[in-house]
């Protein structure tokens, strides 16, 4: 039997994006996040893509479930967890090999949960001072948490400014709840 | 001694030797720092006030206002009733050399005895045990606040109040063993309005059907459900339920997600579900028993984090023994020290 550790090194060594992959999916978590800011949504665009295929996008539904943990990333797991049981494939097989692009760092909250799902890498654009899970407030990436799923690589700042101005317009404009 | 008997079937007594401890931020709860300082006896006690205006202006200690200047000295066959601070070791280019000329600027030093290094407490006090450690070095300044030290010792709520929290962790006691059974982790959370003591939600942990159902999530939904929002089907749940909120009145606030609610959960909240009480604006957590990789105070204090935009308080060990039951098939964790 494969031990947790020649598991996750057959999973990298077998498992890599290519830059133009991130690019490319990049842009369109970027297009989300435009398509959100221009409806007066939090301007967070997210996806969980499995090989070529996208299984889970998201953006926030805080203020229409009243339930403060509707970020994108949640929204987008719960969807890859539907997929799965929908094709009947386990989940954490396809969390090994599931990539999750999104503009900003995630939060605590989700980087735990991403932890929690087994998700590999996280490709993001900027940095999220406030609330990041992944360097910025604190780094569930990389800590050391053995009950807490296990850790995954980051590839930062990806568009980075693009990202932040779209921020800096969505909370010019009014937000009751400040979230 | 207990006749044997009488434990077995779990006496009343027993079942309340529960004490709620305060988890306070790793700033209350270190050990007391030090720094060490020159002090030197005053011999001719007449120049005190003259020595410490003196010394005041060479060496105002920054940073150390909650250190008193001058201590009475603590032997009783001390030639010199009185010791004062002279400078940090910090603030002289040779500390090796602890005489008077090397220390001190020309002036008129008389009255001032050999020089002696000290340790200071580098920070005020902020709790009762640190003020009671820090004066042991040197005396100190202490703004007490009296409900942590009242909370420290375990004694911040009365009998009605305790006898009230027992039964709200009992409800989160009995949907972890409903989890249990269902073959999902035995944890179970409660979600209470402290204004009315009205129970909001009970929930517990679902993670057999969705990895992220932890208690605490599935709680906050339900919270979110009883306030005519929620994402999540409960209903298959018998144990997982939720009180609709009250119709307010003219001009009463509605309830925002959990703001001013308090949460009893049997387990330490994970990181995830830290957050997710951070994001909800919970008012308060008391939990029974601790998690290795705990999230309000064993590995992290998401309470406390400065950086974050809502900071809340933290009890443990409410029904403590009832809740490590539940979980003892894992591992448990050690006591943390109260000062550690």
């Amino acid at each position: 039997m494969a031990t947790e550790e020649s598991r996750k090194a057959e999973l990298e060594a077998g498992f890599s994006v290519s830059d133009e992959e991130m690019k490319k999916w990049m842009s369109r978590a970027f297009e989300m996040a435009r398509e959100a800011l221009q409806s007066g949504e939090v301007p967070v665009g997210c996806l969980l893509v499995h090989g070529q295929e996208v299984v889970g996008k998201g953006r926030n539904e805080v203020n229409e479930t009243k339930n403060a943990t509707r970020h994108a990333e949640m929204v987008a797991l719960d969807q890859l967890l539907d997929w799965c049981r929908r094709g009947n494939l386990d989940v954490r097989g396809v969390c090994e090999r599931t990539v999750l692009y999104v503009t900003v760092e995630p939060c605590v909250m989700c980087a735990a949960a991403l932890r929690l799902m087994n998700v590999p890498l996280v490709v993001f654009g900027c940095s999220n001072e406030r609330f990041g899970g992944c360097g910025s407030v604190l780094d569930l990436s990389s800590a050391e948490l053995p009950d807490t799923g296990t850790t995954f690589r980051c590839v930062p700042g990806h568009r980075a400014d693009e990202a932040v101005e779209m921020l800096k317009t969505f909370y010019k404009q009014e937000n009751p709840n400040g979230e | 001694m207990e006749p044997e008997t009488k434990r077995w079937k779990g006496s009343k007594c027993d079942d309340d030797s529960w004490v709620a401890f305060p988890v306070l931020s790793d700033e209350q709860s270190a050990d007391v720092e030090l720094v060490e300082a020159f002090a030197a006896p005053i011999v001719n006690r007449k120049a005190t006030s003259r020595l410490v205006r003196e010394l005041n202006g060479v060496y105002p200690l920054t940073g150390l206002q909650h250190v008193k200047r001058v201590r009475a000295c603590r032997a009783e066959d001390s030639p010199h009733p009185l010791e004062v601070l002279l400078c940090l070791l910090s603030d002289v280019p040779n500390p090796a050399d602890a005489s008077i000329p090397s220390l001190l600027p020309a002036g008129s030093w008389e009255g001032l005895g050999e020089p002696f290094v000290v340790k200071v407490p580098a920070r005020p006090p902020l709790t009762r045990p640190q003020f009671e450690l820090a004066s042991r070095r040197w005396p100190t300044t202490f703004h007490e606040d009296k409900q942590v030290t009242v909370a420290l010792r375990g004694e911040l709520f009365g009998p009605q109040q305790r006898a009230l929290m027992h039964t709200f962790m009992a409800s989160a006691v009995a949907a972890a063993r409903a989890a249990a059974q269902l073959g999902m982790e035995a944890v179970g959370a409660a979600v209470v309005d402290p204004e009315t003591q009205r129970v909001v939600t009970v929930g517990h942990d679902r993670r057999g059907e969705h990895p992220l159902q932890h208690a605490v999530m599935v709680c906050i939904d339900l919270v979110a459900r009883s306030q005519g929002g929620g994402c999540y089907r409960h209903d298959r749940y018998a144990a997982c339920r939720f009180a609709p909120t009250d119709p307010q009145p003219e001009g009463g606030a509605v309830p925002y997600i959990c703001s001013g609610y308090d949460l009893y959960v049997t387990r330490e909240p994970c990181v995830m579900c830290a957050m997710a009480l951070v994001h909800s604006r919970i008012g308060r957590v008391f939990y029974g028993a601790a998690a290795a990789d705990g999230a309000l105070g064993t590995r992290f204090k998401i309470h406390t984090q400065k950086d974050l935009n809502h900071r809340f308080q933290v009890y443990r060990g409410v029904l403590k023994r009832q809740c490590e039951d539940l979980s003892s098939r894992g591992r448990k964790t050690p006591e943390p020290p109260l000062l550690g």
